[in-house]
């Protein structure tokens, strides 16, 4: 029993990581149908900014986070302007533009830092576990979801309760008409892409202490964030949140019934079926297309 | 005879005339330097197979270093089964395979092993066709689910250490013995094997695409609801195509793993896959020849460039890809197309003083909108 | 024997009954029109006829044969042809590639395996002079202009050869000389298939059809040749409303 509850609690902490990775995303893919493959680099953008902000100044991640939201969403903001924005109507191209942005991130950030992995020290405040009976749940983790599930609630809000969300909804919705009423559809998107930056690094720097920082930790990290988009539904940040506690789960589980390769293979097969049968994800929204 | 099939034709049997004659003419007949240059030539393939399917169909097939992939292997399989004799592969003694896994058995055989190199990879495209198809998935979602598969796929592989020699691959291969030739892969007898695997490759490749089956897959990619309604049974044809592609693929495959002597899980990376879309990307996804060209140009310049720059290659390579992609989306063979009218508009200018103004023709937007 | 039978023919879209009980038939060799309002549901019966839309209830037979339940490409090999709104050329392909692509008499795989691609040019071209295009045969469609586009997608469905051709609004945007021609190519299309037409332009319709149906929400208010649908009360309260 305790073995199961320890396994959940992992498959928890696994999701709300996904979840932050998937956040930003979903919101760019949602609001401009882009599949940002170099989002697992801004992760690892962020994880580095971390890093640096440790080693040299000495702040803890979490007051790092701020600066590592900015920092790591100004490069976005700079990736959309001079490249993404050329290429919205050539959605499988993008595709591949921002594979290669992920290709030079990397080797960028290889060539200036080293290959060679770097660790970070997690917050003093939120070392320790708290037990309950057999089930022990690290104080930073416990940190990791309740925090994932702010930013959840953050970028819920702002897409729908600030005139910045309905712009962009409108913009979703129809371009061409949203700019007759004097909508700058470019900028939102740039804003909207710098946003979702913005959140990869902050899950980059809060996954610090639980990852190794190396320059291709971002690649495995966007593949399963990408599974978790689709699977909840294109540009719905509560199916997405879904989603990733039902991989998060899902892998855990299956890790625990097999190995870690075999859970990761059956979850990937999963959603391979689901996406052939859910083109549009467990909680597509609920529009005519 | 169209026009443009006459132009393909003489830019085939000029490449053909260049990588049969001039190149090893250029190397000296240098064993090393043609093993070298083999290796690219089997990587053209790699490259035109996913030409057909992505430049011809607009299916962008990401998980193309899998059927790669399954070639490979099966042509390791089977020199590997040589170069044991009697006994067990090696690995598997030391993973305690008690016996020959059934798998492994018919892989004795060459013929099977090369019908085995171009079946399978065609029989899992297949299947991973009719799946999604079938079910009309398109655009962005094939790349993600072909990925996935890759992904699980290389997995698999490595898991199964005990059937596949997992992490490390199979090495230790014996030298291929097709009816009495012992192949040297540094001999020119070896580059010339491979040089014609190619142009005949290309060669299938071309006449797909000037067949009427190549037409219908190009009206397909711009606008697939229309075929429907033509009568076309759309799944059908992106499925045939993607089992083309796959069994080239795993032509290649084979190739590889004769030129480099063994076959590894790196094969089935997502960073193959992505170095084989490069590859297309550069040279020009609309033409299987330009593909071609295009993986032996990059890998080239990769030969050259990555003894002097060992750390900065892969980010110039980002940088390349990036810009092909930004600002030459037919690739090269897009530059040479464009050169070619400009040129020939010019002439014309000169022979028929119009008093028009001269109407350029819209720029062609690629059909990736689907 | 009339070639299509609409029989009680039902869809609807999350809620909104866009077609309620149609009914109708189409004899061989007529020209129909279908007229209604905004909103009747002509576009969507077009669309339930050549597979685009799945009905939730009626059927559809063509030539004896049940189709309501085929895929788009089988009702299209069994003879149904759509032509729609949008112009929907390929614009990437040529001119005479558009027309070979459209010749789809054979459609099978292993046969367009054996072909080169424009093999048979000679079929296109008797077409390609009736629309006076001869000249842009190898010209991309993407490069002709709005009417020159309209004319190519005309020559399609010459070249598809559908014993059943389903039209939305083919005049839409068209001059008045354009329109005339337009006119003129249906009246001797009609001798050897039959024409479904949705169209606003009255003058057109008083050209060129043989019958009328008229809708309004989803189902038939009226039927009848020309004159009768100008004199029919229900008709004029469904357009000027009450």
């Amino acid at each position: 029993m305790d073995v199961i509850l320890n396994q959940m609690f992992a498959g928890l902490s696994m999701a709300s990581i996904l979840l932050m990775i998937a956040l930003g995303l979903a919101i760019i893919y949602g609001a401009m149908g882009v599949i940002n493959l170099a989002h697992g680099e801004f992760v690892m953008l962020g994880a580095y900014a971390a890093w640096a902000l440790q080693t040299y100044a000495g702040f803890s991640i979490i007051v790092a986070l701020p600066f590592v939201f900015v920092a790591v969403g100004a490069v976005g903001w700079i990736i959309e302007r001079v490249i993404v924005q050329r290429l919205y109507h050539r959605p499988l191209d993008t595709i591949l533009a921002t594979w290669g942005i992920g290709i030079i991130l990397q080797q960028v950030v290889r060539l200036s830092v080293g290959a060679e992995s770097r660790f970070v020290k997690g917050p003093e405040l939120l070392s320790g576990n708290i037990e309950i009976g057999g089930l022990v749940m690290s104080n930073y983790r416990i940190f990791v979801i309740v925090f994932s599930l702010a930013v959840l609630a953050a970028s819920w809000a702002l897409m729908t309760r600030t005139e910045f969300g309905m712009k962009l909804r409108a913009v979703i919705q129809n371009r061409q008409i949203s700019e007759c009423y004097g909508i700058e559809a470019k900028h939102i998107y740039s804003v909207t892409f710098a946003y979702g930056a913005g959140l990869a690094g902050i899950a980059g720097a809060l996954i610090t202490p639980l990852f190794s920082t190396i320059p291709t930790m971002g690649t495995g990290l966007v593949v399963d964030a990408f599974l978790v988009v689709i699977v909840g539904g294109l540009g719905s940040l509560l199916g997405a949140a879904s989603a990733a506690v039902l991989i998060g789960e899902a892998t855990a589980l299956f890790s625990m019934l097999f190995n870690d390769t075999l859970g990761r293979i059956a979850v990937l097969a999963g959603i391979i079926v689901l996406i052939r049968f859910r083109p549009r994800g467990l909680f597509p929204s609920n529009t005519r297309r | 005879m169209t026009t443009r099939l006459f132009y393909d034709l003489v830019a085939l049997v000029i490449f053909a005339l260049v990588i049969v004659l001039g190149v090893p003419a250029l190397m000296g007949f240098d064993g090393f330097e043609l093993n070298t240059f083999a290796r690219y030539l089997a990587l053209g393939i790699a490259s035109l197979a996913l030409a057909l399917s992505w430049g011809g169909a607009g299916l962008l097939n990401l998980g193309q270093a899998a059927t790669f992939g399954m070639g490979s292997y099966a042509m390791a399989m089977h020199l590997k089964l040589k170069a044991s004799g009697d006994g067990l592969p090696d690995f598997m003694g030391w993973n305690n395979v008690p016996e020959l896994p059934l798998i492994w058995v018919p892989f004795h055989s060459l013929g099977f092993t090369l019908l085995a190199g171009l079946l399978v990879p065609a029989f899992v495209g297949g299947l991973i066709a009719m799946f999604m198809f079938r079910a009309r998935i398109a655009g962005v979602f094939v790349a993600i689910i072909t990925l996935a598969f890759l992904v699980a796929f290389q997995l698999v592989v490595i898991e199964e250490q005990g059937i596949t020699g997992g992490q490390n691959g199979l090495t230790g291969l014996a030298p291929l013995n097709v009816l009495g030739w012992s192949v040297d892969t540094y001999g020119v007898g070896f580059y010339y094997l491979v040089a014609g695997c190619l142009v005949t490759a290309i060669t299938i490749g071309l006449y797909l695409t000037h067949s009427k089956f190549g037409l219908i897959l190009r009206a397909i990619r711009e606008d697939a609801d229309r075929t429907r309604f033509l009568g076309y049974n759309v799944a059908n044809y992106q499925t045939v195509i993607f089992c083309i592609s796959a069994a080239l693929a795993g032509w290649a495959g084979m190739l590889y793993t004769l030129v480099l002597e063994f076959a590894s899980p790196t094969y089935m990376s997502v960073s193959f896959s992505l170095a084989i879309v490069i590859w297309c990307a550069v040279g020009g996804r609309d033409s299987v020849l330009a593909a071609a060209i295009g993986a032996i140009l990059v890998n080239l310049l990769e030969g050259r460039l990555s003894d002097i720059f060992v750390e900065g290659w892969n980010l110039m390579l980002g940088v390349i890809f990036v810009f092909v992609v930004m600002f030459m989306p037919r690739g090269l063979n897009g530059l040479v197309g464009d050169a070619w009218r400009f040129i020939g508009g010019r002439l014309q200018k000169e022979r028929t003083i119009s008093t028009r103004p001269h109407l350029q023709p819209e720029p062609v937007k690629s059909g990736q909108e689907n | 024997m009339s070639q299509l039978q609409v029989n009680d023919l039902h869809v609807d879209f999350g809620g909104l009954r866009a077609v309620d009980g149609l009914s109708f038939s189409v004899a061989e060799g007529e020209i129909l029109c279908l007229l209604g309002p905004n909103g009747a549901g002509k576009s969507t019966t077009l669309d339930l006829i050549c597979g685009k839309t799945q009905p939730t209830g009626g059927s559809i037979r063509f030539e004896g044969t049940e189709i309501s339940q085929l895929l788009e490409f089988r009702r299209a090999r069994l003879g149904i042809g759509r032509k729609f709104q949008v112009p929907s050329v390929y614009k990437e392909l040529t001119v005479a590639e558009n027309l070979s692509v459209a010749r789809s008499r054979r459609p099978g795989i292993l046969h367009a395996l054996t072909r080169f691609a424009l093999s048979d040019g000679h079929a296109a071209a008797p077409i390609l002079e009736r629309i006076g295009l001869e000249a842009k045969a190898n010209e991309l469609a993407g490069n002709l202009s709005h009417g020159e586009t309209q004319w190519l997608e005309i020559a399609m469905l010459i070249a598809q050869d559908s014993r059943l051709i389903l039209m939305d609004e083919p005049t839409a945007g068209m001059t008045i000389e354009e329109t005339g021609r337009t006119a003129e190519i249906f009246r001797s299309l009609s001798e050897s298939h039959t024409l479904i037409v949705v169209e606003h332009d009255m003058s057109f319709v008083r050209t060129v059809a043989d019958r009328i149906v008229v809708m309004n929400r989803g189902s038939m208010l009226a039927e009848g040749t020309i004159e009768e649908i100008e004199t029919n009360e229900d008709v004029k309260t469904a357009y000027l409303g009450h």
